[in-house]
């Protein structure tokens, strides 16, 4: 708790008065008609804008959804049973806005920007509306600088570079919010700000996440804004869109930033209830006609703009730096099948997806990323050159592996080429494991894959391969740390490195310390 | 549905048929008594009565009003009937005067101040209304003690809040909130 003297107290409440403004303004008043299942019909309210914030008495706001000739139809953002037939509702002429600014990182938000982690109020220097549209062409710059998520499978098979919308999808228990997770910790020394959006989440789950972000040294650099399982479908609703826009702020002030959505599947449940409750003929799945656009729309504003347009933005203020807002978006499938409604719309919608598979995890291969399927639009593009030379060999390595998979339960009638494939194969699957808040640096899995690349793993028993990895790696750290360091900052791949690398893997295969 | 949904088709066709005639105002006149005596307990239990069919209903509705209803009047209470709408009368009345407002650049305000207001107040808050929304005012005046000072001004959905007691609710909602 802040513990205040009684100088301040008077002095806080002196700049509140002093910041309202209390010249009546000509307001448009409706009058209650209905209450229900946290819809309100207001009848009256004839300038009411789409989508803007209605007033009730007592603080409470909604938003307006349903225009129609004589009445408004209202959802309510917050607990409805105080309000009641027959109560005013007035039009504030503002569409919902939320606080944005350095200010929001490190806290924990509901999606109306109200802290909710007991620190105090944001005093955000700046606020921004829910609902903006997204960048035009001429304001992006094509995604060429990556983002490290610190996991081998993602960062050698399906790079995601920033700007760019990376869907992760899979069934419940697989470890899509664990590889968002490792993310965001990785993201401790690349200067992205990261926000994490949880929708439709139990609030004891999220205050795990808080809790390993805090352990990790994560959450100085993070908002997670909160709509848990609890809050009103309207909430849970715009929580996405309260994200995006806090995330946006970054963007356009020539920052880079991340944002997770946590996950999209309970948003649109929650879209589809506000819908029908507001009498909007369902669809497919019972879904409104226009959950597409609820996800495009939101997927939309992640980009990378360039110099020009932060420029504009910041008045002057910025000069030369591009802004960037990456998208990691999670869809839950049931039973695996992707082939569903909202999955197919945010797969066509997004750059690429990491597909997570429910016999991988169960093998014990985790993070569960099924190589095969997974994919990323934007690719090598996104990748700096040492991890763009060794990525190539583990791709094609796994590649020819699954061709070869159904044959390798007659392993011992296989011919020589066919069965070193196979114990290639095998070896990489083994070395894309990795274990949960452990993100690895470019120059460690540079080396690791390098390993694997050349061949120097092939008299590595496949289940001593991990052990392999971790005693290499600190072998590395201790004799090598100055080179491991050198590549992390530069990127580059070049003959010396290649000498360097091979020489330090001969020398600790000499120690059989693994 | 809302009823002014309902209404609105049987107002504009009165209202049209009115201007046509150029009898707004006896026609207005016509829809109070009308809306009026819909209201009374006795006739709208004989209006929602499914015993008795349309037209004997119209022309009941049509006894009791007498000689305030003339051949175009009583014609529209038999559409009414026949589309079973008897109900929706004050309604009708209500969208029928907006219309008639709007013809005639009129607009009704309701004032509630804390005080009695004086006869040079009142005029100036005319004058500026009528600048404001550039149509004859007419000024319906009450007083509530509970405002503690100031006024509200009420015209359609528009309200002006400056009464003392808004100001305060509006100071206590900004210093509590988070």
């Amino acid at each position: 708790m802040q513990q205040l003297n009684p100088a301040e107290i008077s002095d806080i409440i002196k700049s509140r008065i002093e910041g309202l403004d209390v010249k009546s303004e000509a307001q448009n008043e409706g009058t209650i008609v209905g209450v229900s299942d946290g819809i309100v019909r207001v009848h009256g309210l004839a300038e009411a804008q789409y989508g803007e914030m209605i007033e009730f008495d007592g603080s409470l706001y909604g938003m307006a959804l349903n225009l129609e000739r004589d009445s408004v139809g209202v959802v309510v953002l917050g607990d409805y049973e105080g309000l009641s037939e027959g109560m005013t509702a007035r039009c504030t002429g503002r569409i919902l806005e939320v606080p944005t600014g350095p200010e929001l990182l490190g806290r924990v938000v509901d999606s109306l920007g109200n802290p909710v982690d007991g620190k105090g109020p944001l005093n955000a220097s700046a606020s921004s509306p829910i609902e903006k549209v997204a960048p035009g062409v001429i304001a992006r710059q094509s995604v060429d600088q990556p983002v490290q998520i610190g996991l081998k499978c993602i960062d050698a098979l399906v790079p995601i570079g920033r700007g760019q919308r990376e869907l992760i999808i899979g069934d419940r228990q697989i470890g899509k919010t664990a590889v968002a997770i490792d993310a965001i910790i990785n993201q401790k020394n690349s200067g992205i700000k990261c926000i994490y959006v949880a929708i439709g989440q139990k609030m004891s789950t999220i205050a795990t996440i808080v809790r390993t972000l805090e352990e990790n040294g994560a959450l100085e650099y993070t908002t997670v804004v909160a709509a848990s399982a609890s809050d009103p479908a309207p909430l849970q609703f715009i929580s996405p869109y309260s994200g995006c826009a806090m995330g946006e702020y970054f963007r356009d002030h020539g920052e880079d930033a991340l944002v997770i959505y946590d996950d999209l599947t309970k948003q649109a449940w929650a879209y589809r209830q506000i819908s029908l409750l507001l009498k909007r003929p369902p669809g497919r799945e019972a879904y409104p006609g226009d959950v597409f656009y609820l996800h495009s729309r939101l997927l939309e504003r992640a980009a990378r703009v360039n110099a020009k347009y932060v420029e504009e933005y910041t008045n002057g203020e910025v000069k030369g730096k591009t802004g960037s807002l990456t998208a990691l978006p999670i869809i839950e499938t049931q039973g695996g099948d992707v082939s569903a409604f909202v999955p197919t719309n945010v797969i066509s919608i997004t750059d690429g997806q990491i597909f997570l598979e429910t016999d991988n995890f169960n093998s014990g291969l985790r993070p569960a990323m099924s190589p095969g399927i997974s994919v990323s639009r934007v690719g090598g593009s996104a990748q700096v050159p040492y991890m763009k030379k060794l990525s190539g060999g583990v791709k094609q390595a796994l590649a020819a592996y699954r061709e070869l998979a159904a044959f390798s339960q007659f392993a011992s009638d296989l011919d020589d080429a066919t069965r070193r494939q196979l114990d290639r194969g095998a070896r990489v699957t083994e070395l894309m494991k990795q274990k949960q808040f452990s993100p690895m640096t470019v120059s460690e899995m540079g080396a690791v894959l390098f390993a694997a690349n050349e061949g120097y793993l092939e008299d590595v028993p496949v289940d001593k391969i991990l052990d392999f990895e971790q005693a290499f790696l600190s072998y590395m750290r201790a004799e090598h740390g100055d080179f491991m360091s050198g590549v992390d900052e530069s990127g580059d791949y070049n003959d010396e490195i290649v000498e360097t690398l091979n020489q330090a893997i001969t020398k600790f295969k000499e120690t059989q310390t693994y | 549905m809302e009823l002014a949904t309902l209404a609105r088709p049987y107002a504009i066709a009165a209202f049209k048929a009115a201007k046509e005639a150029d009898k707004l105002a006896s026609w207005s006149k016509m829809l109070s008594v009308l809306s009026a005596a819909s209201g009374h307990e006795r006739v709208s239990l004989l209006l929602e009565s499914p015993e008795f069919p349309a037209d004997v209903k119209a022309h009941r509705l049509a006894e009791v009003c007498g000689d305030e209803l003339d051949a175009p009047g009583k014609l529209f209470l038999q559409a009414l009937a026949e589309h079973n709408r008897l109900p929706l009368l004050p309604e009708v009345l209500l969208q029928f005067e907006l219309l008639k407002a709007k013809e005639e650049e009129s607009l009704d305000v309701e004032m509630v101040s804390a005080f009695e207001l004086t006869q040079e107040q009142s005029e100036e808050i005319k004058t500026v209304l009528k600048a404001r929304f550039n149509k004859k005012i007419s000024v319906e005046a009450k007083v509530d003690k509970g405002l503690i000072g100031g006024a509200i001004i009420r015209a359609g959905d528009l309200v002006i809040d400056g009464s003392a007691r808004g100001k305060l609710t509006k100071l206590a909602e900004t210093l509590t909130r988070n």
